[in-house]
Parts: C-alpha cells; structure tokens; sequence
C-alpha cells in the first residue's frame, strides 16, 4: 500500500513533457529494466532448465497478479482461481484436439468462457464475508474438478489428455524454449499493465473504496457489485488465457492438476507474501518463493516431495505473523523513495488553490422542494423506528434536525439515502434535469444528487486524504487528474490542505468529520445530509463546521442537517424539524420551534413544562 | 427397499464420524471466530499418531485414542498461542492464510515424513460385520457412532453446566465485555482451540481400523466438515451433528443411486446453496455467512 501513498503527489501530469517523458521517470525505467534482466538471465545461462525455472516463475507471477485484482484490489479472498485456469486449459486443449483450432483462439474461447463463469459463481457469493466467501470459491473449484473427472467421454476423465504434438507458432508449441519463455514474459507484462492501469483509474480507487467500507463506498455512488463483478471478469479472464497456454506448455492436462486446490492457494500466497492490492507484491512472491523451491527440488531431487510445499507454507505462515501487508507492502515505500531520488524524477506538484473567502453569505432564496419523504415507516420488529414521518427540503434551505436520542434520526437519514428500504411511504428526489425520481439504492440516490455523511466517521483509512476525497471526485470527473485536482479544491473548502498526504486514520476527529463531509462534496451533489458534523468536537471546531456549513449553502447545495448541538443548529437552520419516538412532533422556524411546548416537554421532560407554566 | 434401508442405517453411522470431525470445526469458528482450515490436517496427524502408536507400541486402536486426544489437544492450544493469538485483530484474509499457511505446511511435512504410502491399522474384528435380518452393518461404524452421540452431548453439557463452559459461551457472545467479567479470554481460546483439536484426535482413533492414512487425506475430510458445520449453522454444536447426519445419508444415497464419484458433486452444491440462500444454516442455527 505504502507504493500507492506516494503516487498521490507525484503523478500529476507533467504538463510540457515530451512525448515520451513518461519513460524519463525512474519508476518507469527501473521497472522495465528489472523484466528485462529478469528475461536475460534464462537467455545468458542457456540451461534448459533454468529456462523452464523462469517461464515458471513468469506464468505463477502472471497468475498471481491477474488474481490479486480480486483477492487484493476488490478484497474477495478467492481460493478457486483454478477454476478459470482449468477453463482455459481445457478450452484451449479441447479445441486444438477435437476441431484442429490453434490454442490462441481457444484461449480467448476460453477466456469469454471463464469470464461468464466468473459473473456467474460470484454474483451470489459476493454477499458472503471471509472465510464464506473462499468456500464458496473452492466449492465451485471442487464441483469443477469432479465434473472434469467424471465426463469421461469429453475431458478424458482422471487419466488426462495429450496435448497433440503440432509445432509452430500456430500451434504454441516450440521446440525451442526461447519462444516459450517471450510468451510467458508477455503474459506477466500484459497482467501487470492491466494492473497498472486499474490501480491509476477511477475503476481502482473504487475498488479499493469498497474493500475498506462499502457502506461509505456506495454513499458516494459507487454501485459496489458492479465494480467487484467487472475485477472478477478481467481477473478471470487473464487467469484462463494464462491456463490455456500453461496447458500447450506442460503439453499434458489432467483435471487434478488443472482444478487444484493447492494450486489455487499457491496462486494466492504469492500474491499475499508480495503484499495483497500492490502492482508489484504478486510478483515480487513469487520471486521470492518459487525459485527457492525449485533450487531447494533441483539439489534434493525426487527424494524431497513435499518439501517445496512445506516451504510455502511455512514461507506463508511467517510472513502472514511477521510482514502482514507483504513485501512490497512493508518495504516498497523505502524502494520507492529510493527510486524518486534517481534522474528524471517529477518533483511533487500541487495545484494551487486560491484562499476561501469568508463571510460571503449572501442571502439564498429559498426555492421549491427538492427532496420530499411522504409518510416513512420503518419497523425492526416490534419497534415502529419511524412512524409515517414525512419531511420536504427546498432548494438552498439548509433543514434543522432534532430530536432526543434513539428518536429515530439515523433512520429517517438511512431512508432519505437509500440506506434502508421503508417498509411503507416514498422518498421523491428532483434530479439535476429537474426530473422527479424515486430512487431505491444507495448509489441511484447518489446518481440522483443526494449526498450523505455518516453519524459514526466512515474513512477509507488506509488512503490517504487526498484518495479519500478523489473517490468522491470521481462521480463527476472521470478521470484521475481531473479527480484530484477536484479533491484539493475540496480539501481546501474544508479545512485539510494541509494534511493532503496524511494517512486518513491518523486524522484527528474533527478532522475525519471534515474528511467525510469533503468526500461528499467532492461528489457534487445538490443535496447533502450531513449526520452530526459537529458531535464530540470542541467549540472551535463547531465554529469551522458552522462555517463551512454555511459556505456549503452559498454554493448552492441544500441541506439537511441532524445535530444535537441546540445552538449551532438553530443559528444555521433555516426551518427546523423535530422528531420524538419516531415521528415529526414539531416543525417551523427555530424560534417557533424552541417556544413549542411539545418539544420542550420531549427534551426536558413532562416535570419541567409544568414547572415552567406554575 | 432392503437396500434403501441399508443405504440409510450407512449414511447416518458415516454421518457420526463427520459429527465428530465437524464438531471440533464448529466449535473453533464459533468460539475463536476463524475458519480452521487446516483442521483436517490435524485428524491427518492424529491418525499417523495412532498409527505409529499400534504399530510400535502395539496399542489397539481405541487405547490410542487416549494419547491421540493429549497429543492433538496440546496441538490445538499451541496453534492458537502462536499462529492465531497474535492475529486475533487482522483482518479476516490474513486469519485464513495463517491456517492455510499451517495446513499446506503439515500436508507436505507428512509427505517428506511418510512419503505418499497409504498405512493402515489391521483390526479384523472391528472391520467384521453384524448382520441383522438383510442389513449388515461394519462394527467399527457402531462405535463410531455411539462416541459421536456420546461426544455431542458432553462437549454441550460442558458447555452448559461447567463455569469454563459458560466462560467460553460468554466469550463467543462478546469477546470485548468477558474480559470485564474476569475471564481470560486467551486462555478461554486456547482451551476451545485445543478441545477442537482433540475431536479430530477422537476421530482419527475410531476411522483408523476402516480407513487408510495418507498425507492429504485431510484435504476430504475438512471440505466435507465444512459443508457439514455451513449446512448446520456455524458455530451450532447441534446443527453440526444434524449437518453431519444429513450429509451422510446424502453422501451414502447419491453413490448409489446417481454415481459414486458424483456423491461430493451433489453435497457441493447443497453447500452453495446452503450458503448463499440460507446463510444461517439448513434450521437458522449459526450466526450467518454475510
């Protein structure tokens, strides 16, 4: 993770460059020297068997990083990745020796294959949490394997298939290891490209949004199976191509070893032991692990089976107690540091941001509604949460909410946002053509303009504060320069420029309120429910969240607002609504609501009314 | 009908040994809150135990069980001491490939040990079969049998009636308040993970007599108790022994009449579906897979 934090500042576009400038950058050039002697080694030493050594290590690192866009970017531990790599292999296999079609058509066969076979295991499994969800993987993994034993007539059932002896290019087979070890190496090439390109793009940052909190992921519009479906659907793909031409290259199939379960888990350790969600952890696993087991088998010979497995193991157990987030993870931030001190480096570029000018309230008018909920009811069993509790929002209002705790609050907010689906009533939203919608999930509310904070402070910790805010930038700008120029102009509205670089779990909470409410803004929304911005915070920061609050309406968004501090609500509402034991006891101007009886009852209790009349 | 009959009395007496393996799973997922998946290499070493233990020793095989339960319980707290403990606040994932780390790595160091022979135990008399009217039944089935019912009601009674018992529910009921009510949550853990332990210790005694051992026997075995503890509800001590009996008799009825290497096809795919449209278990007993 450490390689993505320092990204944030040094990848702006470097704008004037040449061409190819990109290639200027250390990061870049280093890298594609490290393949290159990588790919040298086998060629110098000319052993056949160091050339099988490392078209090994190629293909496993391949695999790794094509399943780390799943188990590590989109947080869904896959141990059944063969499944995909059986597919293609068969595919490619069964193609070549039943209708004589060259391997490479068979591969993207089998990659459209895998593909749908993806969409379809984890459309149902992605529900499942943890372990659940690796056991749905390696279950499917099994049924896949037994019915690969079982059809006989097809597969050639437990005793394997021949792959048939043609060679040629066509034909992907070789009778030279040089070719061989070109297509591995364009493999792991191809696998981290993709990587690198997802890891840079909007589709990354979402990915990322979701494995850390998916609630707060999908507040900023991000439908979340959508974006775990498509890393399944690229990482599949890759994983089958990769399995029809390891298939051509063992040149014998056999449906334990194409949908092995210990395989999978190698794939997976790889990537874990290079550090889980890095461009460069599966490989550098792989580096690490796979030859010191083929040198420890070429030594120890046959009379060593299972030793190489027991390294894994062993190699996997100490890293997951010791090194946690990997390799890369641990050490990539110093490399890196090391790498930017070498020639060509960019230097940090920051977008400047003019000043906030303060004190510019200029009078909103007060539009129509743009946000109504009629009659929202909402049971957890017995408990009636809200009762037929209705509310509208005008444009440029900023709407007070109060009410004693546990009165229902959240729960009206959960439903104004999609969060929770009432069981009767309907929430109207008018969208920015002026349409009125009725949206249902959480990002269909976003798409429609509403944007929300939560009451407990939902961060995507391990980004940074910038990431943090870019996520939300991504609604409305696409593309990553444009996200992050976005987010430092956000960064700046609320407070945290200075603090751009800083690991969002170690903000202070003043500072992660301002981070969730800047993540929202970022979206653009026209609408914005903040949920106790000002709770457990000190007086000067109540005075920056009026502020900013304030300045938040100047730009035009309206506003509903739940906050127990009486004062600062009443000095920025423009209407206030009360809520008692789950339904709308009050509601007026702040000065109507403070005198009303029935409010004064519901926070001071029944004592204190009739105190005050005697 | 005879061989339905048959095929029943079959599945339910496999159904005790999968109780007993999947029990010890059940109770570690439920208590420590992680996924052993290398419980089954631990009946793969318990039964390489008892096989050394008969072969040098000359002990019977259920005298084994003896050692074997010790041997395997010290295993189990070892496990959560040193592999689990530390990572009792990582994140999900990385629990997992602790104990798939720990799983490969005894997978292998029995293959390097005892190559990738089979051994067995030879008990003719418990191999023997008892014949009543057409249906006969294999003796070491019926013990089997018997221990699970007799395991299933202690470990609950145990659970229920003891203070340890009731420390350890309260601990699997909130990890962060038992604590303040002084108990000791490591220890708690590391009695739990041992007592998992030393079911599958139970178990590799009584399946040593009918089955042979080999390095990746385990793998089968704790694919199947996984089915077993997700079909009756993670973390259910009862669920796990109605899971258990289900999937025997599933397991007993497909080989015959479907096909018998399409038997683990068929309780696969109740697993999915299990898992994915009744996250709770067959009988809402677990804690739910979302």
């Amino acid at each position: 993770m450490n390689q993505e934090k320092g990204d944030a500042s040094t990848s702006l576009p470097n704008a004037g460059g040449s061409p190819f400038g990109w290639f200027c950058d250390p990061r870049v050039y280093m890298s594609i020297a490290g393949l290159l002697i990588l790919f040298m080694i086998p060629v110098f030493s000319g052993s056949p068997f160091i050339y099988h050594v490392f078209v090994t290590i190629f293909l496993y690192g391949a695999l790794a990083t094509a399943w780390n866009i799943v188990g590590g970017y989109a947080g869904q531990l896959s141990l059944g990745h063969c499944s995909f790599y059986g597919i293609g292999g068969y595919t490619a296999v069964l193609l070549m020796s039943n209708y004589g079609l060259t391997p490479w058509f068979g591969m993207l066969v089998g990659a459209i294959l895998s593909a749908a076979v993806g969409v379809a295991i984890s459309y149902p499994c992605l529900r499942l949490r943890g372990p659940f969800f690796a056991l749905g993987t390696i279950a499917f993994l099994e049924v896949f394997r037994l019915m690969a034993t079982h059809q006989k007539g097809i597969t050639g059932g437990a005793s394997g298939l021949i792959v048939p002896l043609k060679i040629g290019w066509q034909w992907m087979i070789f009778r030279d290891k040089f070719p061989y070890l070109l297509i591995a190496m364009s493999f792991l090439v191809l696998t981290l490209i993709v990587t690198l390109i997802i890891k840079n793009s909007k589709f990354g940052y979402y990915l990322i949004a979701v494995r850390e909190r998916e609630d707060a992921a999908m507040a900023l519009g991000i439908n979340s199976v959508k974006m775990k479906i498509y890393a399944v659907i690229i990482s599949s793909g890759l994983t089958s191509m990769i399995g029809s031409f390891h298939a051509i290259y063992t040149t014998f199939i056999e449906p334990s070893a194409m949908f092995s379960l210990a395989f999978s888990i190698q794939i997976a350790m790889f990537a874990l032991i290079g550090g889980l969600g890095t461009v460069a952890g599966p490989l550098a696993g792989t580096l690490l692990v796979v030859p010191l087991t083929e040198m420890a088998r070429g030594w120890l010979g046959g009379a060593a089976s299972g030793l190489h497995g027991f390294v894994y193991g062993a190699v996997l157990v100490i890293v997951v107690l010791t090194l946690p987030a990997g390799i890369v993870g641990r050490f990539g931030g110093v490399i890196s540091r090391l790498i930017s001190r070498l020639p060509g480096a960019k230097t940090t570029c920051v977008p400047v941001v003019t000043a906030v000018e303060k004190g510019s309230h200029e009078v909103v008018k007060i539009g129509q509604p743009i946000l109504v909920a009629n009659n929202l009811v909402k049971r957890f069993g017995g408990l009636v949460a809200t009762d037929k509790v209705s509310l509208e929002l005008r444009e440029g209002e900023i709407l007070g909410v109060i009410g004693p705790n546990g009165a229902g609050k959240t729960t009206v907010f959960n439903q104004l946002s999609g969060f929770l689906p009432p069981d009767s009533g309907t929430v109207e939203v008018v969208d920015a053509s002026g349409a009125k919608v009725t949206p249902k999930t959480p990002h269909a509310f976003a798409g429609a303009g509403v944007g929300r904070t939560f009451q407990i402070v939902q961060p995507f910790g391990k980004l940074t504060v910038i990431e943090n805010i870019m996520i939300g930038a991504f609604n409305k700008h696409p593309s990553a320069d444009a996200a992050r120029r976005k987010a430092y102009e956000i960064a700046n509205q609320v407070g945290l420029y200075e603090d751009c670089n800083t690991v969002a779990s170690s903000l202070t909470i003043g500072g992660l309120k301002r981070l969730e409410v800047g993540r929202v803004l970022a979206m653009e929304p026209r609408i914005l429910l903040l949920d106790e911005v000002m709770a457990g915070q000190n007086h000067t920061d109540v005075q920056k969240a009026i502020e900013m609050i304030r300045r938040i309406r100047s730009s035009g968004i309206s506003i509903i607002a739940i906050e127990h501090n009486m004062h600062a609500i009443m000095s920025i509402s423009d209407r206030v609504v009360v809520i008692n034991s789950g339904s709308v006891i009050a509601q007026g101007s702040p000065k109507e609501v403070v005198e009303n009886p029935e409010v004064l009852e519901a926070y001071l209790g029944e004592e204190y009314t009739h105190a005050q009349v005697a | 009908m005879d061989i339905f009959i048959q095929l029943l009395i079959n599945g339910l007496l496999l159904g005790g040994l999968y109780a007993i393996i999947a029990v010890g799973l059940t109770l570690v997922f439920g208590v420590v809150k992680v996924a052993n998946f290398a419980h089954g290499e631990l009946l793969m070493v318990g039964m390489y135990a008892v096989y050394l233990l008969t072969k040098h020793l000359g002990l019977h095989p259920y005298v084994a069980a003896g050692p074997a339960v010790v041997l395997l319980f010290i295993i189990g707290v070892a496990i959560q001491r040193f592999v689990i403990q530390p990572l009792l606040n990582a994140e999900p994932e990385i629990q997992i490939f602790a104990t798939v780390g720990l799983s490969t790595a005894l997978m292998n160091l029995a293959l390097l040990v005892f190559g990738a022979n089979m051994f067995s135990v030879q008990t003719p008399a418990l191999r023997a079969t008892l014949n009543i009217g057409e249906i006969s039944i294999v003796k070491a089935n019926i013990v089997m049998f018997v221990s699970s019912l007799i395991l299933v009601s202690g470990i609950h009674l145990f659970l229920t009636k003891t203070y340890l018992g009731r420390a350890i529910r309260a601990t699997s009921q909130n990890r962060i308040a038992a604590p303040l009510m002084g108990i000791n949550v490591n220890k708690v853990y590391m009695v739990t993970f041992g007592i998992g332990s030393a079911c599958v210790g139970l178990a590799a005694a009584l399946i040593m007599p009918i089955y042979t051992v080999f390095p990746t026997i385990g793998t089968y075995f704790v694919l199947t108790a996984f089915v077993v503890v997700v079909l009756g509800g993670m973390g259910s001590i009862w669920g796990a022994f109605i899971g258990a009996m289900i999937i025997g008799i599933v397991d007993s009825m497909s080989g015959y009449y479907i096909a018998p290497d399409l038997k683990e096809v068929v309780y696969f795919i109740i697993f999915i579906t299990i898992l994915i449209f009744r996250p709770t278990g067959l009988l809402g007993l677990g804690k739910g897979s979302e």
